[in-house]
């Protein structure tokens, strides 16, 4: 028995005229079979300080459940996934850092490494980040270094044109320590590829990661050298276009900063931005948005006039406003960390803040309202949005 | 050789399979701590860092004795023994 087309609301009054026109029967077990396609769930993954948690979302990415924590008691610091498997960062104060991996986040494993030479001067710390690029898995870490995986994460190689880099030596910390915590790639060249590094600038390899060039000319210098401009740089966060590899923003201690030429050069734009300073920012595909979310100034390190907002750039970072309601705008003083604001993959977007007070905030509608996860998490430190 | 248990703080456990204790045959302390390695490598990485020292905040009794003021862990062990590790972190 098949129910009339019309008394299928799955699809917009659009799509069934186009069916229609084009002489297509929509059967109900069409629009099951479509319905198992079509329906999608976020999976987010909130990396706190005592432990990194599942929460999902309904289709209608309205109501959550959580689940966690994993490695509890354990500071999550980084998020990654490779194809199937997914990548924590976790990391004590006492016990060290590792990464652990999981094909279905039921069962982990500690992988082997990444890890700096035994007796060596280099101890590594903490693992900011974990990012496929150019066909590998790369890792950034603390003390400041970049680790390569072509097995999906089961064994590690240190990246050494840049960790032994000719002006490794001088590299100075900045706040957060000395820290690998950007990695961007190329789609169209594996060969090329930025990394970010504070306090010390952004990096580019042409040559799949044997050399590297200091890529910060027109960003304002923070720790400046005796001997070279190279380094000196606080980049704290980088943003890629989708469809252009070399069109790429940088949140810098120093201010909001875009290029166009693969970090060749960089121009600052701010118009709209209530304060430069700030560390999360992402790129959102498809609709080409921007999202960032400021502090009054490297001092103060608090949401500017005590309002929490995420601003959003519909124009490539030319302006920017801040996004919609539900967010707190007064008396809030609580923090988004550099990794703590995600996408998902859905449409529209959905888009994830997570505050070093516990709170975390989704909007499912691109940024137009806000609602926290009824959930009050340990302090956020990093979040990632999967589709499930 | 003797049997010694060794103990290991919570946020360890996992690595052990969920344990907070097991036992290991050796004769001396450090032969105790390589034999645990070699049983639990995952452990390593936790207990030392790249100099190959324990980690500056982790504990490590033999007994009633920190073996921070051992001048060797190469010290006799016997059945019975207990090897602890902890966590120390001062202040708040």
């Amino acid at each position: 028995m098949h129910a009339p087309v019309d008394t299928l609301d799955v699809l917009g009054p659009e799509s069934r005229e186009r069916l229609a026109l084009e002489g297509l029967e929509l059967r109900l077990e069409h629009v099951r079979a479509l319905s198992i396609l079509v329906v999608m769930r976020t999976l987010l993954i909130i990396g706190t300080d005592k432990g990194a948690f599942l929460a999902r979302s309904d289709a209608a990415r309205t109501a959550w459940t959580i689940e966690g924590p994993l490695f509890k008691g354990w500071r999550i610091t980084a998020i990654g996934r490779d194809g199937g498997r997914t990548f924590l960062g976790v990391n004590s104060f006492v016990y060290g850092a590792t990464i652990q991996a999981s094909d279905d986040l039921a069962k982990w494993r500690q992988v082997d490494g990444p890890a700096y030479p035994k007796d060596g001067t280099r101890k590594l710390t903490q693992i900011w980040k974990v990012q496929p690029a150019g066909g590998a898995l790369f890792a950034g870490v603390a003390e400041a270094g970049l680790f390569r995986s072509d097995d999906r994460g089961d064994t590690w190689k240190p990246v050494a044109g840049l960790n032994d880099h000719p002006t490794r030596e001088k590299w100075m910390p900045g706040a957060g320590g000395l820290c690998a915590h950007a990695i961007v790639g190329d789609p169209t060249n594996p060969q090329r590829m930025w990394c970010g590094i504070s306090a010390v600038g952004v990096f580019r390899t042409d040559d799949g990661g044997r050399t590297w060039q200091s890529k910060n000319r027109g960003v304002t210098v923070v720790l400046e050298d005796k001997t070279t401009r190279d380094i000196g740089y606080c980049v704290h966060g980088l943003a890629q276009d989708a469809r252009d590899p070399n069109l790429i923003w940088r949140q810098d201690h120093k201010g909001m900063y875009r290029t166009r030429d693969g970090g060749d050069s960089w121009e600052k734009i701010e118009r709209g931005l209530p304060s430069g300073f700030g560390f999360p920012l992402v790129r959102e595909p498809r609709r080409r948005a921007l999202y960032a979310v400021p502090l009054e100034s490297d001092e103060f390190r608090m949401p500017p006039g005590g309002a929490l907002r995420v601003y959003r750039s519909l124009d490539g970072g030319e302006s920017w406003a801040p996004s919609g309601k539900g967010l707190p705008g007064e008396h809030a003083y609580d923090v988004v960390l550099r990794g703590a604001l995600a996408l998902d993959a859905q449409d529209p977007p959905g888009i994830y803040v997570g505050t070093t007070g516990g709170t975390v905030y989704a909007s499912r509608d691109a940024g137009e309202s806000w609602q926290a996860l009824p959930f009050g998490a340990p302090r956020v430190v990093c979040l990632a949005a999967f589709t499930e | 050789m003797a049997h010694v248990t060794v103990r290991l703080p919570r946020l360890l456990a996992g690595l052990i399979g969920g344990a907070l204790e097991t036992t290991v045959e050796a004769d001396t302390l450090a032969a105790a701590l390589d034999t645990l390695i070699a049983r639990h490598p995952e452990l390593g990485v936790h207990l030392f860092d790249e100099s190959g020292k324990f980690r500056g905040h982790v504990l490590c009794f033999h007994n009633e004795d920190n073996t921070r003021w051992l001048p060797s862990l190469e010290r006799p062990v016997k059945s019975g023994d207990v090897i602890t590790i902890m966590q120390a972190v001062t202040g708040g």
